[in-house]
């Protein structure tokens, strides 16, 4: 018990002069009505056990007088607040980590491991005193602050009770960095260097209540926090989940596909399962196989006569978490994209179009520089019709709505101000000279990664700088000589040297780099790349909550995607050809549907493919630097007021006061 | 009225009466009801020799007759401020009472003596039905007064004042802060017939009063402070019961018979049925 004084001295004064007025009060007359009788005789003799002839005989046996000073007795108790074991002081900071994880979904504790955690952090919050601050952090594989610091408890609960399910990974150390910014402030102005640690570190207790699946925290520093470990599930809970599932082109036998899964068993006992495989909702194919305690295991799956559609594995397996006994892929259509490659003549260009890598991705037409002329050009590159045109020795008036590369040829400029219509800008086309040789080609770019230029000579090239956001993609000794820059939604590649100069004579080489076996690859990276094609069989596949980024045909302006729960959400094209989409929180099949198209353009698969969220084993501790952090009961050492409790037993001798004013009980 | 002629007043003791009423006596004397023979003595009254018995026995005996006398009805009233009580009051009430005694005595010729405490020392004295006017004309001019007789002093005046004996009604409702024991034992003194009607209103049987109050003696003027409780008014009637039952026991102990009566309840049916049942009237 310690006793804290909640007024000052001289409102002690004040509030202990209370009871002797009262006392005081009572010697005092009051004023009666005065009524007649016939005589005082009988109530004399009624009166005389309680007759009066000293003051404290007077107090004596007056109830009213005890329950009035024993009211003031527990108001004065309760102004000394009155506590338990008083560690803490008012205004503790309590800072709740909910894991809302995939694993949280696991049901081995009822109804599930995140309603649990919900369950055990409302009961931390009920234990807190009203003067406590709390903040609500949930967190997945990145930190959500449900509820900044507040002392309303409602508040809190209700940032708890909000805390949604997410099949996402985990990864606590956002989350406690988060907590650790307010524990331990840093420097809060670098201009002055005296001004060192402005705001005073405020300690604080981080709950963390998780199932404990994410590992070592390193060597986080948690300075001033001290960190409460609230294990959520239980122990030794076998788990059997899916951790990858692909399909991939057959290599040997044309046509045929392969869906491939790797299965987990997080358990201690061997499982026999049997997994089903789905394609568009309709049973395909099924197997069965068998797991050894912690070991992993593979099931194949050929499919034939498959070209396209979306494939949904499903483990026959009860266990306590079903988010990893499915997974999705999605096997790409077959789609090829249109290019227009506008040349005067060049065998080794049009060679390259000819293999079969190309012919898969890409259908190819070939047209004289006379076609530019064509209305049905002009038409074709308004309407987008094609995802990529190569302009080798010519260059159109202006530029079309589409990709292009330029070979040898340089794109129109507002410089030379030769037509209307939209040109490249900025820019800069130097003349041509010659030799040159490639000292540099830029690896990073999809493509001229694979492309090896040491044994290429080149006759005459010019430096082709791009505008500032274009990249130079070859470098040569006299200067850029193949640079890529953005123009709006599209991209456009200049080559400064062409391969062969066509004159009216015929056509002379200008560089060797036609016969090296680096041209086709260049040719078909070109085309993958500006054309924005799509070359493997297998959709891509996310992690839930993880960004994916699309390379979508440069033909729409406006996608949509579908999730698998039927929502859907619209993708603009802004000035970047890449699309970046966010909303993958739903474990499934993404489609993404083109304006005016009826077949998807593209698809995605989000599955959850993680050996650690499969693992549902509870940590006992946790890792932090050099501190191990144990699981701990969740409760709260906090000061146990029980002022409020005597003022409650204040009112309730106030109400029984009045009951005996007009009971007329007497003792 | 009717009902109060067929009534009589009874006693139980047989007093001497000053004239001739319609009461037996304990003397012999002149009346048709025969008591005894005795011996004739010289100087006796020949008229009461009775002549058959001589012509038998041939001696003289002289036949004894029961003395018919009046009877002495004493009605005092307490005429203390405390009787002004009650709503009709109890002095009204006791007026009532003591009209209705006095008639029933006067219409058996009785002697009937009206008064209160105050007027102990001179009362009124009629006799026969026709003073009934005098009767009701004197417990007309009676009211409560302030100035304060006590009852045993106003006792004692009636005590020396009437020397004869009777039934003496006492109407009173004993709050009397002296006592009432000494003007009782006064009258048991005197060997009379006494009945003690001990009138009550319903408001000192019951109190209906509540709050913090100043209650003030309507006599004396004494000021008790209460604060009328559940216990208090418990106590009160704990109190009352005790006075009640003290009066009774006090009564019962000299003979006195101890009639309580409400003043919220008609003096006729206490004349006419209770006082019955208590032997006062026949």
């Amino acid at each position: 018990m310690s006793w804290i004084s909640a007024l000052g001295p001289l409102q002690w004064l004040l509030i202990l002069s209370i009871p002797p007025a009262v006392l005081s009060l009572y010697f005092l007359k009051l004023k009666r009505r005065e009524v007649a009788v016939p005589s005082t005789l009988l109530w004399r003799k009624a009166l005389e056990d309680v007759h009066v002839n000293s003051i404290w005989q007077r107090l004596r046996k007056n109830l009213l007088l005890y329950l009035q000073l024993l009211f003031l007795a527990l108001l004065i108790l309760a102004c000394l607040r009155p506590g338990w074991s008083g560690q803490n002081r008012t205004g503790e900071r309590r800072i709740y980590i909910i894991d809302n994880s995939a694993s949280m979904q696991a049901t081995d504790v009822s109804p599930s491991r995140l309603e649990l955690a919900k369950k055990k952090v409302r009961e931390l919050l009920s234990d807190t005193s009203t003067d406590d601050v709390g903040m609500v952090i949930a967190f997945s594989d990145r930190a959500d602050v449900r509820q900044g610091f507040t002392q309303d408890r409602n508040r809190l609960q209700s940032a708890v009770d909000s805390i949604p399910t997410t099949s996402r990974g985990t990864d606590v150390s956002e989350a406690l960095r988060a907590a650790a910014g307010l524990a331990n402030p840093g420097r809060s102005s670098f201009d002055n260097l005296s001004d060192i640690m402005v705001a005073d570190a405020i300690p604080a207790t981080v709950y963390l209540v998780s199932d404990g699946a994410f590992g070592d925290l390193g060597d986080f520093d948690v300075g001033k926090l001290k960190i409460e470990y609230v294990p959520i599930g239980q122990a030794k809970t076998n788990n059997l989940g899916i951790v990858s599932f692909a399909v991939q082109r057959n290599e040997d036998k044309a046509g045929r596909l392969e869906a491939f899964a790797r299965i987990i068993n997080r358990g201690d006992v061997k499982v026999e399962f049997s997994a089903s495989l789905e394609l568009d909702g309709k049973l395909l194919d099924a197997s069965a196989g068998s797991v050894d305690a912690g070991q992993e295991a593979g099931l194949l799956f050929e499919l034939t006569d498959t070209e396209e559609g979306k494939l949904k594995l499903t483990l026959d397996y009860e266990d306590a978490f079903l988010v990893d006994n499915v997974a999705y892929a999605a096997i790409r259509p077959a789609k090829q994209m249109n290019v227009l490659l506008v040349t005067p003549g060049n065998t080794a260009l049009e060679t390259a179009l000819q293999t079969s890598k190309v012919q898969q991705i890409a259908s190819v037409q070939i047209e004289s520089p006379n076609f530019l002329t064509y209305p049905r050009y002009q038409s074709a590159t308004v309407d987008a019709d094609f995802d990529l045109i190569i302009y080798d020795q010519c260059s159109p008036v202006q530029m079309p709505t589409s990709n292009t590369l330029f070979i040898g040829s340089v794109p129109p400029t507002t410089s030379e101000d030769t037509a209307d219509g939209p040109k490249i800008d900025s820019w800069k086309f130097g003349p041509l000279q010659g030799p040159a040789i490639i000292l540099d080609v830029n690896r990073n770019n999809s493509i001229t990664q694979y492309l090896e230029m040491a044994s290429v000579m080149i006759v005459e090239a010019r430096t082709i700088t791009p505008s500032e956001s274009g990249t130079v993609l070859m470098s040569s000794d006299i200067g850029p000589v193949f640079s890529v820059a953005p123009r709006g939604p599209f991209q456009d590649a200049v080559l400064g040297f062409s391969i062969v100069q066509s004159t009216a004579e015929g056509s002379s080489r200008n560089t060797n780099w036609g016969t090296t076996r680096s041209f086709p690859v260049f040719v078909y990276s070109a085309i993958e790349f500006l054309g924005g094609g799509i070359t493997e069989s297998s959709s891509p596949t996310v992690q839930p909550g993880w960004p994916i980024g699309l390379m979508l045909s440069n033909r729409f302006k406006v996608f949509k995607v579908v999730a698998p729960d039927g929502q859907t959400t619209e993708l603009t094209r802004g000035d970047e050809s890449r699309y970046t989409f966010t909303k993958t929180d739903i474990p499934g099949i993404y489609e993404v549907f083109a304006i005016g198209v009826e077949k998807p353009v593209e698809s995605f698969c989000v599955n959850l493919f993680s050996a650690r969220e499969s693992d549902l084993e509870v940590a006992e501790a946790i890792k932090m630097g050099y501190e191990k952090v144990a699981a701990t009961s969740a409760t709260i050492q906090a000061r146990q007021e029980t002022w409020r409790w005597i003022l409650l037993i204040g009112l309730g001798l106030l109400v029984l006061e009045w009951i005996v004013f007009n009971r007329r009980v007497f003792i | 009225m009717a009902k109060l002629e067929r009534m009589e007043l009874v006693s139980r003791k047989i007093f001497r009466g000053r004239m001739k009423g319609e009461r037996r006596s304990k003397r012999k004397g002149q009346s048709v009801e025969f008591a005894d023979f005795r011996n004739y003595v010289n100087g006796d009254d020949l008229r009461f020799i009775d002549w058959n018995l001589f012509a038998r026995m041939d001696r003289l005996y002289l036949k004894i007759f029961l003395e018919e006398e009046d009877l002495h009805f004493y009605t005092i009233i307490d005429d203390s401020m405390s009787m002004d009580f009650g709503e009709p009051s109890k002095f009204f009430v006791a007026k009532q009472i003591a009209a209705s005694l006095a008639y029933i005595g006067l219409c058996r010729g009785d002697r009937v003596s009206v008064s209160s405490f105050e007027t102990s020392a001179s009362p009124v004295v009629i006799r026969g039905k026709s003073s009934a006017h005098r009767l009701l004309g004197h417990l007309e001019s009676l009211s409560c007064v302030t100035s304060a007789v006590t009852m045993a002093e106003s006792i004692k005046r009636f005590c020396v004042k009437n020397s004869g004996k009777g039934i003496v009604v006492l109407v009173t409702d004993l709050m009397n802060k002296s006592g009432y024991e000494s003007a009782l034992r006064m009258l048991v003194a005197r060997e009379m017939d006494i009945f003690l009607i001990h009138l009550l209103s319903p408001e000192e049987l019951s109190p209906a009063a509540q709050g913090d109050l100043k209650l003030v003696d309507c006599e004396d003027g004494d000021q008790r402070e209460v604060s009328i409780s559940a216990g208090l008014l418990n106590r009160y009637q704990q109190t009352l019961a005790a006075f009640i039952q003290q009066a009774k026991s006090f009564c019962s102990k000299r003979s006195i018979t101890y009639v309580p009566a409400r003043s919220d309840q008609a003096a006729d049916v206490l004349v006419n049925e209770y006082l019955r049942t208590k032997g006062l009237v026949r």
